[in-house]
């Protein structure tokens, strides 16, 4: 086992390039990896293709700051705070790609890269414009039983970018509340950075294998970042920083309060 | 002046569309369905199963979160389950019931929370519907809807992102999708459900003091009007009692600010 500790700075990168496709761990504003997505717009990455569920500020932050080319997404929301202004604005004005899905069908385009499959098979869809409109559902028949199928094709992420509880510095990482589907993406990518809340020692990892939920064979880099998910929360450490997030909203309204926004939070330095 | 609010009203209209038990999934941004699944387990439907975006089983939060994945939904929790274990049940036949919320509904429950124009240059890009394209296409659904207006109740939704009844009849059959389907539209004004044969929007009950002009008025459609017309029952002190002692920061108003 080698050491993966790396800092936030040298973990981007090394590891996260122009044109690669990006899975973001997380859901809504829960475990969303901000302090990396934080470093990926300072470090000004371009043409990323960004694969997720539902989606929030990490989505919204990354599209806005002008890092993305396409979006593969079932929501992208910031809840109760209102539609997400950057990806309305850009998608609107047709400056980044849409890849519309459902739940489902995002997390199994995930999954066949995770098996090493071209495409799965997911029931419905069928009915939905979401489906007439996709260039990456298409419909199929089972060989066996002759039932009509969507078949999804497979996203195969370059780099996933996850927060989590802990891991040791080899990259054996706990994932200690709602699991989403991290593990997953991490099992599907070519490389991951994981930001953790805390480092633990390797022999509390051999103590307690069944609470290793990413084994260091899926992590390239482990990043010790306390705070690592904030504003959105780290389930067991922190809540949701819900002013915070409002503030967000409110200055997403025009183009430049974003900039303001990126200007007060993001270049200046907070990690 | 009523001792409740109509956030709460549709709180318990969308509980007791619970059946005793069903398993049913509660999403993202979805303030009211989340506490009326704790309602119908505490109230009507003991042995539903909770499942929810925090990707939990049967949660007992002592307060609800504002993010309906939020930390509180593992609290006192049997087990975790992924999202995508949930839609392996759904594409089982497992999983009963799913609460959907939109910008447009139609008369045949369609619903839609992608765009507003056409897709490929929308007058407004919406945040996407995250299930529905394919859980809305294999099981229930009721669909919740805070602002009943003829914008949001529309005779044919721009893009259909959860399918409801299609366009009627045996629609959804034909287009390979014959499980399942919107039971019900629960509103701030009314509860609606469909006609059996053209699968067509009907009114069910008004709520207390909601007209039935007023319904007609604020649909964008013609809603089928049957000759007997109920109204809702308001909640009872034990229901609001309930929700308000688990919802003190009042997470279910929030679709009405």
């Amino acid at each position: 086992m080698e050491e993966r500790l790396l800092s936030l700075q040298e973990a981007v990168s090394r590891y996260v390039h122009d044109g690669d496709v990006v899975a973001v761990g997380g859901v809504g504003r829960n475990r969303s990896p901000m302090a990396l997505v934080r470093e990926i717009v300072r470090q000004g990455k371009k043409d990323l293709h960004i694969v997720g569920r539902e989606k929030g500020m990490d989505f919204d932050m990354l599209i806005g700051a002008g890092c993305v080319r396409k979006v593969s997404f079932a929501l992208v929301s910031l809840e109760e705070f209102g539609l997400a202004m950057n990806f309305r604005r850009k998608a609107q004005a047709g400056d980044i790609e849409l890849d519309e899905h459902a739940c489902n069908s995002v997390i199994t385009s995930i999954r066949a890269a995770a098996m090493g499959l071209p495409f799965l098979p997911v029931k419905g869809m069928f009915g939905s414009d979401v489906f007439r409109v996709s260039k990456s559902l298409t419909e199929i028949t089972c060989p066996f039983t002759g039932e009509r199928l969507a078949a999804v094709r497979a996203i195969k992420p370059d780099v996933t970018i996850i927060h989590a509880h802990q891991a040791d510095k080899f990259g054996n990482v706990r994932i200690q509340g709602s699991p989403f589907e991290d593990a997953l993406k991490a099992r599907a990518a070519d490389r991951t950075i994981v930001t953790v809340e805390e480092i633990i020692e390797h022999e509390e990892i051999r103590a307690n294998p069944h609470l290793t939920t990413i084994p260091y064979i899926y992590v390239t880099a482990v990043v010790h970042v306390p705070q690592g998910a904030w504003p959105a929360s780290c389930d067991g450490y922190y809540e949701s920083d819900r002013e915070h997030v409002q503030e967000y909203a409110s200055s997403t309204k025009t183009p430049e309060g974003f900039q303001e926004y990126l200007e007060k939070y993001v270049y200046s330095g907070r990690s | 002046m009523a001792d409740y609010s109509v956030a709460e009203l549709m709180t318990v209209c969308l509980a007791k569309e619970i059946r005793d038990g069903e398993r049913v999934l509660q999403g993202l941004y979805s303030p009211m369905p989340m506490i009326a699944c704790l309602l119908a387990k505490n109230f009507y439907a003991p042995n539903m199963v909770f499942i929810n975006t925090a990707d939990t089983i049967d949660p007992q939060p002592r307060e609800v979160p504002f993010s309906t994945a939020g930390p509180a939904l593992q609290e006192n929790a049997v087990a975790y389950i992924p999202l995508y274990q949930t839609f392996d049940l759904a594409q089982q036949g497992k999983l009963d019931l799913i609460f959907l919320g939109a910008a447009q509904v139609d008369k045949y429950g369609n619903t839609n929370l992608s765009v507003i124009g056409p897709f490929e240059s929308p007058k407004v890009r919406l945040p996407a519907g995250a299930a529905s394209a394919h859980l809305c296409a294999i099981m229930d659904t009721v669909i919740w809807v805070p602002r009943h207006n003829a914008r949001v109740l529309v005779e044919k939704v721009d893009f259909i992102t959860g399918q409801g009844y299609l366009t009627g009849g045996d629609a959804r059959e034909k287009a390979g999708i014959p499980k399942g389907g919107p039971r019900k539209v629960v509103t701030n004004l009314c509860i609606m459900d469909f006609e059996p044969e053209s699968k067509a929007m009907r009114l069910v009950s008004t709520h207390p003091g909601v007209t039935i002009e007023e319904v007609k008025e604020n649909t964008g459609f013609d809603l089928i009007i049957p000759e007997k017309v109920e109204t809702t029952e308001p909640p009872t002190p034990q229901e609001l009692e309930f929700i308000r002692e688990i919802d003190p920061k009042k997470v279910r108003e929030l679709e009405f600010h």
